[in-house]
């Protein structure tokens, strides 16, 4: 079932024109950023990248511009060629594929939606969509069905006869993402797809494109710099910077254990109340006891699962003055949130 | 908060650091860095830049060293822009002063009252002699004479007097002039020191400071120009080295004899080469020339018509037929027909040519960095320069009419096609690269079509071009329109050079406004 759909391994970008000598030099002596820049004038785009997306997640890479997440996304198609390291995609080694194969995989596995749109403007909404299909040599009957059909999934009907020029900023990138779909690939590559639109519109967008996710179930590599972004929309989050990655993990593990400073210093405004759960913040029923004394008595205390979030047990707690009692598998009591543990939790586990 | 108040910045003198309002800002100290950027003499321009800066207008400030040195003071300084400007200047003014001093002005009028003088005593002598013969008449006419050339040597004598006066008045006048130009290298140096100053803090690499090797150059530059500008213009008679440059003709009547036999040579052995050109472009043309003169006109007629309505609009369709009427009335239409075909038979050359050189120059810019001295010189050298190894290649006629006309044609759409292909975004491209698409596919679905309207732009410049070469190509034999115009400037037969010019006018209106209203339809 979570059978892996993209994997890498190791993977390196270094910019310049002595690329080659430098790699050598970083893994012979592994030299900082700083130095491969002075003594090969060599920049690093990609330092040591390893991580893998399993099929139907939604993967976020989030970092600050020039973090490389930008240039690790074109690495998957390879828009942008590795200089050292391992890509797989559906098991395929990417490296391995002639210029032919490569151009099938990108008409065929791959959707890809960018930042600025990156909408022909000469050709209609239609055919923009049709484009992916056209370049496979598909008949226009059948371009004109699927873009019909995908444009109808991003709620643009009646919009297939206009030029991307007279859509609103919002419109043009659902234009983008059906043109992603349009192929009906493996895999989608989000590169900043909704950072250029005012937030309202983001908000939109995101919501939709979630309701889009849970019903086409696309593996999907999402590049932002929004936390929130990442955060509402990850399956699981990679924090980059300076290209490296700096943590992989859920958003609750992001926002509860942080790797380090630089990953707090981005947590800390997020709020905890839908991210965390119950069972990260609960004590655990054996060591409550044992502080409180066995004679302390739970029965009045309301109950609650494991899973609930913070949100919600605000307003079990607010019912009552006891404890609040957390269920495990079964009904089974296996720890307990006081009101100072629920605050805490909400403040971020101090 | 205080209120900010326009004038806070420099109303708080007599007050304290500590005393300002919070509304006014600090002054700003440039004391060291001007010190720094001045060198010698730091203090000086500080306090000059701060009173320069203080003045919304241009401040009026003199540094006499810059007045008293001019040019030199200006190479010092490393403003080699202004050593030019002052040492022109400076000359302007000596050259006056010169000429009053040195010049003998009245030299001319003295030479011919000189002249005049010995005449008149001849005549006098005469007049002696005749009358010692008895001569009464011929006396009487040799003294009108004599009188005649004493009030010629009168005339010539004030001459001479008022330019000898004149000179005082150069001295006068370049005395003047010197000292208006010291007092104006005065009051400008600090001004552009003061902007190379703000300058060069940004830019510390510029020169700044006082450099003695520049001072020694510009003395060496300032010794080597002034004595001999001097001297060319106040001596009486310079030496001829001066004026004119001592070239040997030898030089170039080999080089040119040299150039001539390269080209019959290269004329002789690639003969096949040339005329299969001529060959190719004259099949071209024979076929246009089918369609435009060998067709009956009516046809013709129609048929442009009906394309400019149906490119450009009904009221370039009316022009049309004003302009069809106006050509076809006054007898031009089989050669305006011509002149169209070898118009068309250019155009279509330079862009089945010009558009793939620009595809290859807008993706290689080692290519472009070559070819494009190559373009400058095509649309710069005069078209009479090209045609002369046109005719020695191609001989006389219309393909080497056309090949001219190419020469000019060509530049425009292979810069405008090159740079159209050049901004296309980036995005774009990368898109179409990401969903898979093919270098071929990305160049004709993405690249050309979002460079059109720069390629189009091109395609037009080049017909215009094309056409204005049609009466230079007549010379050599193109015929058409362009004929007509180079017979009437040979006979100056205005009437027939002004009909026959707006012809080709009329023919490059009509042309110009359907390329453009078929471009704009797209």
């Amino acid at each position: 079932m979570n059978d892996i759909v993209i994997e890498l391994e190791g993977v390196w970008k270094i910019f310049g024109e002595r690329a080659g000598e430098a790699m050598a030099a970083v893994k012979a002596e592994g030299l900082a950023k700083s130095e491969v820049l002075e003594r090969f004038g060599a920049v690093v785009g990609i330092a040591d990248v390893s991580f893998n997306v399993r099929r139907g997640e939604i993967f976020c890479i989030m970092g600050l511009s020039g973090s490389g997440k930008s240039t690790l996304v074109r690495h998957l198609n390879r828009l942008i060629e590795p200089t050292a390291g391992v890509i797989k995609l559906l098991g395929q080694d990417v490296m391995s594929l002639a210029e032919s194969e490569l151009r099938a995989m990108r008409a065929q596995k791959i959707g890809m939606v960018f930042q600025h749109m990156a909408l022909l403007p000469h050709r209609s909404v239609r055919d923009n969509v049709a484009y992916p299909l056209e370049i496979r040599g598909e008949p226009k009957g059948r371009r004109w069905d699927v873009s019909q059909h995908t444009l109808s999934l991003v709620g643009l009907d009646g919009f297939e006869d206009r030029f991307p020029r007279e859509l609103s900023g919002g419109m043009q990138q659902r234009v983008g993402l059906a043109r992603a779909l349009a192929s009906d690939p493996d895999v989608l590559l989000m590169d900043e797809p909704f950072s250029a639109l005012d937030p309202l519109i983001r908000r939109q967008l995101q919501n939709q494109f979630m309701a889009l996710s849970e019903q086409l179930h696309k593996t999907t590599l999402f590049i932002t710099h929004d936390l929130d972004e990442a955060i509402r929309l990850g399956t699981r989050i990679a924090i980059m910077k300076d290209g490296r990655i700096v943590q992989i993990g859920t958003p609750e593990e992001i926002v509860t254990d942080p790797a380090d400073d630089y990953v707090r210093d981005f947590v800390q405004d997020i709020s905890k109340l839908k991210l965390v759960f119950a069972h990260t913040i609960m004590e655990p029923l054996e060591s409550y006891r044992a502080a409180a004394g066995e004679a302390k008595d739970l029965s009045e205390s309301p109950r609650a699962p494991e899973d609930s979030d913070l949100d919600r047990l605000v307003d079990v707690s607010i019912t009552t003055p006891h404890p609040i009692v957390i269920t495990g598998a079964g009904g089974r009591d296996v720890g307990v949130v006081t009101k100072d543990r629920l605050l805490r939790g909400i403040q971020g586990g101090k | 908060m205080s209120v900010r108040t326009p004038g806070g910045a420099g109303s708080d003198r007599g007050h304290g650091r500590s005393e300002r309002a919070a509304g006014a800002a600090p002054a700003f100290d440039i004391g060291d860095s001007v010190r720094e950027f001045a060198g010698p003499r730091g203090d000086y321009y500080a306090r000059a830049f701060r009173r320069i800066q203080s003045k919304a207008g241009l401040a009026a400030t003199f540094n006499r060293a810059a007045a008293l040195f001019g040019p030199v003071w200006a190479a010092a300084r490393g403003l080699w822009g202004l050593f030019w400007c002052f040492a022109i200047l400076e000359l302007l003014a000596l050259v006056q002063l010169s000429k009053g001093l040195f010049s003998e002005l009245g030299a001319a009028p003295l030479a011919r009252a000189a002249r005049l003088e010995k005449n008149y005593e001849k005549m006098v002598d005469r007049v002696q002699a005749a009358l010692e013969k008895g001569d009464q008449a011929g006396a009487d006419s040799f003294s009108l004479k004599a009188e005649r050339l004493h009030a010629a040597l009168e005339k010539a004598l004030t001459q001479a007097d008022e330019a000898a006066a004149g000179a005082t008045g150069l001295v006068i006048f370049g005395l003047i002039a010197l000292a208006a130009v010291k007092g104006l290298e005065g009051w400008v140096a600090n001004l552009s020191c003061e902007k190379r100053y703000s300058r060069w803090r940004t830019d510390r690499t510029m020169r700044a400071g006082f450099s003695w090797t520049g001072a020694a150059l510009g003395a060496v530059f300032a010794a080597l120009v002034y004595p001999l500008t001097l001297y060319g213009f106040a001596a009486t008679e310079p030496v001829a080295l001066i004026g004119t440059f001592p070239a040997d003709t030898s030089h170039y009547q080999a080089l040119a004899g040299s150039i001539d036999r390269g080209f019959d040579r290269a004329a002789d052995e690639l003969a096949f080469f040339f005329q299969g050109i001529a060959r190719g472009i004259r099949i071209l043309l024979d076929g246009l020339e089918v369609i435009f003169v060998e067709t009956p006109w009516p046809v013709v007629m129609t048929v442009i018509v009906v394309a400019a309505w149906r490119l450009a609009g009904p009221r370039v369709a009316i022009f049309t037929v004003a302009a069809l009427a106006y050509v076809a009335v006054l007898g031009f239409w089989e050669k305006a027909m011509s002149t169209v075909a070898l118009l068309g038979t250019a155009s279509f050359l330079c862009v089945a040519i010009g558009i793939p050189l620009g595809v290859w120059f807008a993706r290689s810019e080692r290519a472009y960095a070559v070819a494009r001295p190559v373009l400058d010189l095509m649309q710069t050298l005069p078209a009479f320069v090209y045609l002369i190894p046109i005719i020695a290649f191609f001989g006389t006629g219309k393909p080497p009419g056309i090949l001219a006309s190419m020469m000019f044609g060509l530049p425009p759409i292979v810069r405008l096609t090159a740079l159209g292909l050049r901004e296309v975004p980036k995005e774009v491209i990368e898109a179409a690269r990401a969903f898979g698409a093919t270098g071929r596919q990305i160049l004709v679905g993405v690249e050309i079509p979002l460079a059109a309207p720069s390629i189009m732009t091109g395609v037009n410049q080049t017909i215009l071009m094309c056409l204005s070469l049609v009466v230079i190509a007549a010379l050599i034999d193109a015929k058409g329109l362009g004929y007509d115009v180079l017979e009437a400037l040979q006979y100056a037969a205005k009437g027939q050079g002004i009909l026959a010019g707006f012809a080709i006018l009329f023919c490059a209106i009509v042309i110009d406004r359907m390329v453009q209203g078929g471009f704009r339809r797209e």
